[in-house]
Order: C-alpha cells, then structure tokens, then sequence
C-alpha cells in the first residue's frame, strides 16, 4: 500500500510570545545557565504540534525550538566542544556560533532527550534531529586533526543519544547532514561507517537529510548508506535530484523537500502537486515523505503553518 | 570633497540611543505617549548625540539615527510594496522584522529627507546622510513579487535614487549607501554594482558606500567600478589583516578608514588609534583618506561610544598636525 506522508524538516519558528520568553532568560548574547521552565517550554512545544497538526502533517518535530542551530544546541552539550564567533551559515542570512574542539568529545548527558520527552508526551509520531557529518564539518578541530576520527567519535555519540530516544519511545531519528553535499569521495566512506555506528542497537527508522542544493555528489554512494529514507531538496536541486531518482534504482524511500521553506511566497498548488506525482512515479509507489526543503525557521511565525497547508493540501488532493 | 581639511573624521551612522530615550520608545509601542511627544523626544535626542559627536571632535556627522529601530525593517515600512509578517532569527535569539516584497515597490514616503533638514537647522557641521542600499534591503527581504531578485533590486534602486535626488535638492552634500549584503554574494556583484548605478543617477553629491562584515577579497577589485566617490571599510574588527587584499590593485577611489573597533568595549588609545590610522596610507594618499569607526556605535553604551569618538577624532588631528608640519 503506497503512500504519501506529509512531515517537517525540523524547526519551526518560535511562537512570538516564547520568542520574547527565551530572550528574556536567555539574553541575546551566548547561552548561560538556561533556567528554562519546563511548562513554559510544553506549552510552547505543544502549541508548534497543534500547529502542524491543524494543517495536515501526519509525522511531526518538536520544531527544535531551544536550538539556536544545528550546530551549537548539539556540541554545548557534548564534552570538548567550546563555543566560538558566528559565522555565516551556508546561503542564509543566519548565523551560527563555530564549536570549536578542543578535546576529546564525550557524552556525559543526553543530548535532546528532555526535549524529546515533552515532546512525546504530546504527540507519538514524533522525528527527532541529530547530526553527524555536518556538527564535524563545521566546527574548527584542534584537537583530532583525523576527520574520520572525528566523525567516528560523534557517530558514538549521536548512538548513544539514539538509544536512549528509543528507551523513550522514539521511532524515527533523522540524521541532518546539509554539509554531505559539499563532501568529498573519501568523506562518505567515513560517513557510511559512521551510520552504522550511529544504528548499531537502535530500533527506529532513519532519515538521512540533506538539503541547500543537489545531491549529486552523494550518488551513488548514499544508496549504500544502512539509512530508510534519503531526504533530498526538490526546490533547490530539483532536476537534478529528479534525474538521481530515475537513474538509480532506489531501495530506500525518499523524504521530498517540494515547496521553499525559505520564502514567504506560496507556492501554487497544482504545481506542488505535479512535483509530488513526478517524484512519486520516479520512486515506484514506494511510500514517499514530503515537506519543506529546509526547516521553517527561516520564515516568520504566522507563515509557517500558511506553508505547511499549501503542502499538506496539495497531498491531499492526490490520495 | 572639495577644499576640505585632511583626514576627516566621521561616523558610519548609528549612536547609542539614551537610555530614557529607551524607555520612551517602549511607552510609545504600548500606545501611552503621543505622535507629539514621541516626535519632541526623538529630536531632543538628536540634538543630545549631535552635540556628543561635536564634543568628541567628530567634523561629519549624523543624527545618530535616533529614529531609526534597525536599518532594513524602518525603510521597508516607508516604501510602497513591503510589508512585514514578523520577525526571523539572524542568530540565537536576535530576530529582525524581515520585510517581504509583495506588490510593484514604488516611492511613497520620504526616507530621510525632514530627518536631514532638522539636522541642518542644529549644527553647522557638515552632514552624512546613511541609507541602506536597495541589494541590501532585497537580499534581507522575502520576495513574493518579482520574478527575480535582479528586478526587485532595480526597482528598489529607483525608489532610493528619487530620495537621494530629493536630498541632493534639499542641501545634501555627502550620501552614504550602506550594503553590507554585497560580498555575501560576490556572484551578483553585476547586478550590485548596476543598482549603485541606478541610485546615483542625476543625484549631485559625495557618495561613499558602506560595506562591513563581508570577506572582502571576493568584491575587489571589482568594487572600484561602483558609481561611488568612496569606498568605506571595517579594518579594526579584523584587526587589520584584510589590508593585504587592497594592495593587488591601486584604490582608485576615497577610503573611509574603520579604525576602531565597535564589537568591544575596550577603548582604543590616542596612539593606537594614530598607529591604526597610518596603515592606511599603505593603501591610498592621505589625502583620500576619511577616518571613522568601523561600523555604527549604537552596540556601546553612551559613554564608550563617546570616549572611542574623542580619541578616535584626537589621533586625526595629532597625525593631521604632523602631516601638515
């Protein structure tokens, strides 16, 4: 039975009012002892679900709302990690602080578990985010000098975290991987390995995601990945993506990113719905996931969920 | 500029706004001021920072954009075609109203124009006026209406160049573009480059352009063929290493120096800032020099902001004094 299942990236903006609530405990400059109150945060988490719910999404994030990025939410909580300037993150105009690695990284607390709990609670169709290749590509290494070292000893890391989620009830762990795109040959081998360590003992479906451009430098060579599903961009690297699809004969299935998480235009819906079809066939009628390209913190709060309902529309009006 | 004295100091624009200056803005966003005092309070905080800046010694200057929030958003409210859905994250937990371009972008209201005219009334400094550049505001605006960002940045550009003309036309004499956005994406330098074309037509004045936070290698020396007078630069920030990159190819055009940094609290010393200074004469003449802090003060508190000012403005006038014998 074939399907199409409407989902997110990962972030979703923050609610104004839990906006205004972070800056005040947070401060604008970097992060101190957060004194987060967890209520304050379940009443914000659960207000980004109803959210997605009420425009369609079938499987849901927490919308990463304590993350600052990708980056700095995973390696403040990891040993070795210091954190550094900001810098621009790939094509957006949004920056991030640089982790930098000054010894060797450790796990000595879970990473995203309290979130996940809260989030869990609400709602069971739940993707939790965490990252592998990217965390190490990004952050400045003065430590390992050895990048497959590096991305191995994350790789540990992020399983350790994976367990754990699954002790909590996680089912579907995606592994956020922007950086894979610009990697090189050799890089995917690490990663490959790394993916297997990431999965050893896990029970849950694992998304690969990449997003910003096309995937061709990662083809063949993902296919290979122990991964269920490969998360591609269809607004940025859309034909080329769409001729990966029909040259390789895929045996995983594939989370499409079909309308522009970056841009407050909505895209018409009978051409989202055509990207949809197209991309269905090329995959067989294996059961497809769809969402944004990107994460939707790029867009103000109320143009969110404006986004999310001209996907899930457009989903509907296939099935 | 004609006839003027060597090595001008000025600003790049903003100033700390006064701290009760603060509290009224939020008093007024919560509806418990009016349109009148609001308007007397903005132009008492003018005249206060104006006076800081003649104090400090500083021979250009502005208004310290006392009325401005944040340089894309208050130029997006005034121009037809924008609107603004809310506020999107530029790193933890700042945000900015990011303007979204929806409809034909037309002039509706005047920019700066009364701001430089009562400027004018209170000092008899000369003035820069900053705007920020039409790359820029586009670059850090959605676009829903234009098929292209090459369109909406030359339809933009020529909403600015009507109110640069109309400055020109009300006595301004020094325009500065602010447009950080450019080396950000060095691809479309083209099309940059053509809207400072479009901006600056007809427009009779000294144009400088401001471009800070940018890896500056990726635009020179393209950035030499911009339609401007001159080229405005951050160096301490990255404490001067960016030098190298303008020694390739001779600088053509007027260099505002950033000599001093706005990202600490630290004040710079007299003869630091004088050491600063002369790394510029590696890349131009004095003569084509202008010395100004790096960027906008309005991160400082009033205080350093105020002391960085007087020493900055101290160096130039010792190294003027020695350069003039």
């Amino acid at each position: 039975m074939s399907r199409i299942i409407p989902t997110v990236l990962g972030s979703y903006p923050r609610p104004p009012w839990f906006r205004e609530y972070l800056r005040k405990v947070e401060g604008l400059q970097k992060e101190g002892g957060r004194a987060m109150d967890e209520a304050t945060y379940a009443k914000a988490v659960g207000e980004v679900i109803r959210e997605q719910r009420d425009a369609g999404i079938k499987l849901f994030t927490d919308g990463q709302l304590l993350w600052h990025d990708l980056l700095c939410h995973l390696a403040t909580k990891i040993d070795g990690f210091e954190m550094n300037g900001l810098i621009r993150y790939f094509d957006n105009n949004l920056y991030y602080r640089i982790p930098k690695i000054k010894a060797k990284l450790e796990r000595r607390r879970s990473i995203v578990v309290d979130e996940f709990r809260v989030a869990y609670s609400i709602e069971h169709e739940m993707k939790t985010v965490l990252s592998c290749f990217t965390l190490a590509s990004l952050s400045e290494d003065e430590f390992y000098h050895d990048k497959s070292e590096l991305v191995m000893d994350i790789a540990h890391i992020m399983n350790q975290e994976a367990k754990e989620l699954v002790r909590n009830g996680a089912k579907y762990i995606q592994i956020d991987e922007p950086s894979l795109l610009y990697a090189e040959k050799e890089d995917m081998n690490v990663m490959k390995d790394a993916i297997e360590v990431i999965r050893r003992g896990v029970d849950a479906k694992f998304f690969l995601v990449t997003y910003f451009r096309d995937a061709e430098r990662i083809f063949p060579e993902v296919l290979d990945f122990n991964v269920d599903v490969i998360g591609l961009d269809f607004v940025e690297g859309y034909e080329k993506n769409f001729e990966l699809l029909r040259e390789y004969d895929m045996d995983k299935e594939v989370q499409a990113g079909v309308v522009d998480g970056r841009t407050t235009k909505m895209e018409d819906k009978e051409q989202v719905k055509q990207k949809i079809r197209a991309i269905h066939d090329a995959v067989n009628g294996e059961t497809l996931y769809v969402s944004p390209n990107t994460g939707l913190e790029f867009l103000p709060y109320i143009k969110a969920s404006e986004k999310l309902k001209v996907l899930c529309n457009s989903v509907g009006d296939i099935q | 500029m004609n006839n003027r004295k060597l090595l001008p100091t000025t600003v790049v624009g903003s100033y700390p706004k006064p701290n009760w200056l603060r509290r009224l803005i939020r008093e007024y966003e919560k509806g418990e001021i009016s349109n009148k005092i609001m308007r007397r309070a903005y132009d008492d905080a003018v005249k206060a920072v104006v006076k800081e800046q003649e104090l400090a010694g500083v021979d250009i200057l502005w208004d310290g954009e006392m009325r401005r929030d944040e340089m894309t958003s208050y130029f997006a409210r005034r121009i037809e075609g924008f609107t603004i859905y809310g506020e999107v994250r530029v790193w933890g937990n700042n945000y900015y109203p990011k303007p979204a371009i929806i409809d034909e972008l037309r002039y509706r209201d005047e920019l700066a124009v009364s701001d430089y005219k009562f400027l004018r009334r209170i000092t008899d400094h000369e003035i820069k006026i900053p705007i920020t550049g039409p790359y820029t505001l586009v670059d850090w605006s959605f676009n829903e209406y234009y098929r292209t960002r090459e369109e909406a940045v030359y339809a933009l550009a020529e909403v600015i160049n009507q109110e640069l003309r109309r400055l020109a036309e009300a006595g301004a004499s020094y325009i500065q573009i602010d447009d950080p956005a450019i080396p950000t994406h060095p691809e479309e330098i083209e099309v940059a480059k053509n809207s400072i074309e479009i901006v600056t037509r007809e427009v009779n004045a000294y144009i400088g352009i401001h471009i800070c936070y940018g890896d500056y290698s990726k635009i020179y020396p393209e950035i030499l063929e911009f339609n401007v007078d001159q080229i405005d630069l951050e160096f301490a920030n990255r404490n001067f290493k960016d030098i190298g990159i303008f020694k390739d190819y001779e600088f053509t055009k007027d260099l505002g120096f950033g000599c001093v940094d706005v990202h600490t609290r630290r004040i710079e010393s007299v003869e630091e800032i004088k050491d600063n200074i002369r790394k510029a004469f590696s890349i131009v003449k004095p003569e084509r020099v202008y010395v100004d802090p790096d960027c906008g003060l309005k991160l400082l508190s009033s205080e350093v902001a105020f002391k960085k000012l007087r020493n900055m403005c101290q160096a130039a006038r010792e190294i003027r004094e020695e350069l003039e014998g």
